[in-house]
C-alpha cells in the first residue's frame, strides 16, 4: 500500500500539488489510524495529510476516484457475481476456495500469474499485471487500447500460458473423485476465473491509459513554461505564467521572513535597561527595546518594453510590486528611447491592471526604436536625485540600442550613487555583444548582470536580487 | 481524547455542533497523530466554533489567540510587567541597607546587588499571553489560533517556530517548554495563502457551507421552537442565494441570525414583504441585496404555482 500512495502522490504532484515528503510520511501514518477499509476514511486521512490548497481538493478527488476506487469496486463485484452465478453463500464459497487451494498445492509449475488467479488472490494478479504495465511504452494515447499495445502485453504476460494453464487445471479438478456437483462448480469457477483475468487486463490498462491523460498534457504542466523563452509565450502562457510568479512572489515572501527572523534577535534588553537607568536610581523610566529594525531598502526598476523583451518585464514588474511591502519604496520606469514613470498606475489600479497599463506604453511612445542611451541620459537628467545609497536600481533590457549612442557613462553614475545596480538581460548570454548589442559597454558597471529569459532563470535570479 | 471517529460526531453533538463525517475524520487523526488542524473556508462555516466546541467536548481550557494586522510576539506570547518591576526597584532600593548589612568589600556589596537582580530574570514579572499560557498550563488545552491570515508573514513565521517545538525562549530567563503538547487549531478566511512551511505542519481541514439537509439539522438544534415549513424554507432560499454570484455569500451564522429572529416574531412562512425588509440581516453588500432580491421573487413566484397546482390536485382528489 505504501508504494501505491508514494505513486499517488507522485501524480498529484505531476498536477501542481506541492506535496512533501514529510507529508507523505504523515499520510501513510494517518492510514495507519483509520486503516484502510473504510472508503471515505481512507479518503478524508489522505486528502487531509496530502492537500492543503483547497485549489487542489478537485484534482485530489478525480485522481483519488481514479486511482483507488475504480478497480476494487470492479474487483468486489466480480466476487460477488461468482458467488451468484454458482449460488453460493459467502461459507460456501470459502470452502470452495479451500478445495481449489488444496489442488493448487499439487500443482508445483504454475505460473505466478495463473496460481494467484486460481488461489483468488486478485490483489496479487492486479500488482502482476500492473508490474508488466509498467514496463510498457504507453505514449500519450488518451484512454483508447490500441490493439497492438494490448498484444504486447498479452506477450509480456504470457496471457496464452496462462490460459492453458488454468484449462488443464480445470480438467484435472474434473479428473477427481467426489460428488459432479463438486466438480461442476470447480469448473466453473474456473472459467469465472479466465473471464476475471481479460476483464482485468482491460480494466487495468484502461485505467493506466486514463491515469496519464489525468496527468496534463504537456503544455499544462508547470515544468512546460520553466524553459520556455519568454518572447515566445502565448497569452495562453501569459496566464499561467501570471499565476507561477505570483506564487513565487508569495512563496519568497514567506522564505524571505523566515530567513530575516532568524538572523534577528533580542528583544527587551534588562541589563541595557538597568544600564541606562542608573542615572535615575536604578528606576527604570526608559526602557531598552532591542529593536534596531534593519531599515528596508527601495528599489527603483527600469523596464525596457520593446516587443523582444516586454514579456522579461511583464513578469519582472509583477514579481517586484508583489514583494513591494519587502521594500520601503518602488518606483518603476518604462523605456523604449523616451522613458516615462508608472509608479502612480501601480498605486491606483490593482496589480495586474497597473502592469497591462504600464506596458501598453499610455506613457512613453512605444513605437520608436529603442534607444538605451537616449532613456538613460533621460533618466539620468530628470530622476537620478531619486537614486541613493537605500536604493537598488534594477534595469530589465535586452541593451540592443540600434547603434544609437550608448551613454553608458549614466551607468557609471548611477552605479556610484545607487547600493546596487543589476541588469537583467532575456537574451541569451552568447549573443551579447553582437550586432547592436551594447552588453559588453554596459555590463562592466553593473554589481550582477544575469541572463533571464525563462522561468527558471527567472527563479535562479530572484535569489540574488531580492534584499 | 477521542475514541473513533464516530466518537467525535458524537460527543460534537453533545456540544451542538453537527459534523460530517469527513471533519470527524480529520479532527480524529488530529488528536491521534498530535498535529495542528488548519481549518479553511469561507466566513461563518463553524470554524472558529469547531474549535471551541472541540474544548469543550474534550473538558480542556480553551485558549484562544485571535490573530490582526499588526499582532506581535509580545501580544501573543509574553510581555513584561514594567509597574511591577518598577515598584520592585522601589523596594530594594528601600532595602538597600538590609540587603548590604555586613557587606565586607565594595566587590561583595556589588556580587550581593547582582542576586537580587536575578529576581528580575523570573517569571514574576513575566505577564504570559495565549500563546505562553498554552505553553505554560499544567494541564492539556485547546489552542485555538483564529483567522491566522489576518496576520503578517513575520508572525507567521514567529507561529511555526513555536508550533515546532512548543519551546520559547526568553533571553532573560531561559527556555520554557510545554509539559502537554496543546491541540492547536488554526483557522483560516483564505484572505491570503499561508506558507507551504507551516501548512506542512498542520493537517488541513477545508469546511464549505453544509448541505441543506444538514443545515436544517443545524438549525433545529440552534433555535429550538423554530418552525419545521419556515426552516425548511429558509434553508432553501439560503441555498438558491449561495448559488448566486455573491460579494459575500450569507453564512450560517447569517441563517442562524436570520431565524431567530423570524421565530421571536413568531413568522411561519416567507413572503415578499418580509423578505425585503428583512434582507439586509443577511446580506452586507447593495449589489448583493439587489441580487438577492432577484432570486427571492423568483423563488416565491415558483412555490406560489407549486402551492397552487397542489390545491387543484387536491381538488380534484376531492370530485373523484
Ligand atoms: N456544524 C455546525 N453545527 C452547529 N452550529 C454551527 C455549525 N457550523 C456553524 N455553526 C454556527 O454558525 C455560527 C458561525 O460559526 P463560526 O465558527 O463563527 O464561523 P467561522 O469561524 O467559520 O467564521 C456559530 O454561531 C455556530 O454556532
Ligand atoms: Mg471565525
Amino acid at each position: 500500500m505504501d508504494e501505491r500512495i508514494v505513486e499517488f502522490t507522485h501524480l498529484l504532484r505531476r498536477q501542481g500539488a506541492r506535496v512533501s515528503l514529510s507529508e507523505n510520511i504523515d499520510a501513510i501514518q494517518a492510514l495507519g489510524i483509520v486503516g484502510i477499509e473504510d472508503p471515505s476514511m481512507f479518503r478524508d486521512g489522505l486528502r487531509a495529510t496530502l492537500v492543503k490548497r483547497a485549489s487542489d481538493i478537485r484534482t485530489f478527488e478525480e485522481l483519488f476516484d481514479l486511482f483507488f476506487l475504480g478497480l476494487g469496486a470492479s474487483l468486489r463485484q466480480s466476487e460477488r457475481d461468482l458467488m451468484d452465478r454458482l449460488s453460493l453463500t459467502p461459507q460456501q464459497y470459502q470452502h470452495l476456495l479451500e478445495e481449489v487451494r488444496r489442488l493448487l498445492e499439487r500443482r508445483q509449475n504454475l505460473s505466478p500469474l495463473a496460481r494467484a488467479l486460481l488461489a483468488g488472490d486478485l490483489a496479487q494478479a492486479e500488482r502482476l499485471i500492473r508490474q508488466a504495465i509498467a514496463q510498457e511504452e504507453l505514449g500519450q494515447a488518451g484512454g483508447q487500447i490500441g490493439v497492438a499495445l494490448y498484444l504486447r502485453l498479452a506477450g509480456r504476460l504470457a496471457l496464452t500460458t496462462v490460459e492453458e494453464e488454468l484449462g488443464s487445471f480445470r480438467e484435472m479438478a474434473l479428473a477427481e473423485p467426489g460428488d459432479g456437483d463438486k466438480r461442476d462448480r470447480l469448473s466453473r469457477y474456473v472459467e469465472h476465473r479466465l473471464q476475471d483475468l481479460s476483464r482485468m487486463v482491460r480494466d487495468l490498462l484502461r485505467q493506466e491509459l486514463k491515469k496519464r491523460s489525468v496527468v496534463a498534457p504537456e503544455r499544462e504542466r508547470p515544468e512546460y513554461l520553466a524553459h520556455k523563452n519568454f518572447a515566445y509565450y502565448t497569452e495562453e502562457d501569459i496566464r499561467r505564467m501570471n499565476d507561477a510568479v505570483t506564487r513565487l512572489a508569495q512563496r519568497f515572501k514567506n522564505l524571505l521572513t523566515l530567513r530575516r527572523r532568524k538572523a534577528r534577535r533580542g528583544r527587551f534588553d534588562l541589563q541595557e535597561t538597568l544600564r541606562k537607568n542608573l542615572q535615575y536610581g536604578g528606576v527604570p523610566f526608559r526602557l531598552q527595546l532591542d529593536r534596531r529594525k534593519k531599515e528596508k531598502p527601495e528599489i527603483i526598476i527600469l523596464c525596457d518594453i520593446s516587443d523582444s523583451v516586454l514579456n522579461a518585464s511583464r513578469f519582472m514588474l509583477q514579481f517586484v510590486y508583489s514583494v513591494q511591502d519587502l521594500y520601503s519604496k518602488v518606483r518603476s520606469f518604462v523605456f523604449v528611447s523616451d522613458i516615462g514613470e508608472v509608479t502612480r498606475l501601480f498605486e491606483d489600479n490593482d496589480l495586474q491592471q497597473a502592469v497591462e497599463l504600464a506596458l501598453k506604453g499610455e506613457v512613453i511612445n512605444v513605437y520608436s526604436r529603442s534607444n538605451f542611451g537616449r532613456a538613460f541620459e533621460l533618466f539620468y537628467r530628470e530622476h537620478c536625485s531619486a537614486v541613493s545609497g537605500k536604493t537598488t536600481v534594477m534595469i530589465i533590457g535586452d541593451g540592443r540600442n540600434n547603434y544609437n549612442h550608448p551613454h553608458d557613462w549614466v551607468l557609471k553614475e548611477i552605479q556610484r550613487k545607487a547600493k546596487r545596480l543589476i541588469w537583467l538581460n532575456p537574451e541569451s548570454r552568447w549573443k551579447w555583444g553582437f550586432g547592436d548589442s551594447e552588453m559588453p559597454r554596459y555590463a562592466p558597471h553593473c554589481d550582477v548582470v544575469e541572463e533571464c529569459g525563462n522561468l527558471s532563470q527567472l527563479h535562479r535570479v530572484i535569489e540574488r536580487i531580492v534584499p | 481524547m477521542f475514541s473513533s471517529v464516530e466518537d467525535v460526531i458524537k460527543r460534537l453533538a453533545e456540544q451542538k455542533y453537527l459534523c460530517t463525517k469527513h471533519v470527524a475524520t480529520v479532527v480524529y487523526l488530529a488528536c491521534a497523530m498530535r498535529k495542528p488542524v488548519l481549518v479553511e473556508g469561507p466566513a461563518g462555516v463553524g470554524k472558529t466554533e469547531l474549535g471551541k466546541v472541540l474544548a469543550s467536548a474534550l473538558h480542556l481550557e480553551l485558549i484562544r489567540l485571535q490573530c490582526y494586522e499588526g499582532l506581535d510576539e509580545a501580544k501573543a506570547l509574553y510581555e513584561w510587567e514594567y509597574a511591577k518591576q518598577l515598584l520592585y526597584t522601589q523596594i530594594l532600593k528601600d532595602k538597600i541597607g538590609e540587603v548590604l548589612e555586613g557587606a565586607q568589600s565594595l566587590q561583595h556589596a556589588v556580587e550581593r546587588i547582582a542576586n537580587e537582580d536575578d529576581v528580575f530574570f523570573s517569571q514574576k514579572f513575566l505577564l504570559p499571553r495565549p500563546l505562553l499560557r498554552a505553553i505554560l498550563s499544567p494541564e492539556p488545552t485547546v489552542l485555538l489560533i483564529d483567522e491566522v491570515d489576518k496576520s503578517d508573514t513575520e508572525f507567521e513565521a514567529f507561529l511555526l517556530e513555536v508550533l515546532s517545538d512548543f519551546q520559547v525562549s526568553v533571553p532573560e530567563i531561559g527556555t520554557l517548554g510545554a509539559t502537554h503538547r496543546p491541540f492547536v487549531i488554526l483557522t483560516s478566511n483564505n484572505s491570503r495563502e499561508m506558507s507551504d512551511a507551516l501548512k506542512r505542519r498542520c493537517l488541513h481541514l477545508y469546511l464549505d457551507y453544509p448541505d441543506p439537509d444538514r443545515e436544517l439539522e443545524i438549525l433545529k438544534l440552534k433555535v429550538p421552537g423554530v418552525g419545521e415549513k419556515l426552516a425548511d424554507e429558509v434553508v432553501h432560499l439560503l441555498h438558491r442565494l449561495r448559488k448566486l454570484d455573491l460579494k459575500k455569500k450569507p453564512s450560517i451564522s447569517e441563517t442562524l441570525d436570520w431565524v431567530r429572529a423570524l421565530t421571536l416574531l413568531q413568522i411561519e412562512r416567507l413572503d415578499q414583504q418580509l423578505v425585503e425588509e428583512t434582507l439586509a440581516t443577511l446580506l452586507k453588500y447593495e449589489g448583493d441585496i439587489r441580487k438577492a432580491q432577484k432570486e427571492m421573487k423568483d423563488y416565491l413566484a415558483e412555490r406560489k404555482a407549486k402551492i397552487q397546482t397542489a390545491v387543484v390536485t387536491s381538488d380534484k382528489d376531492l370530485l373523484h
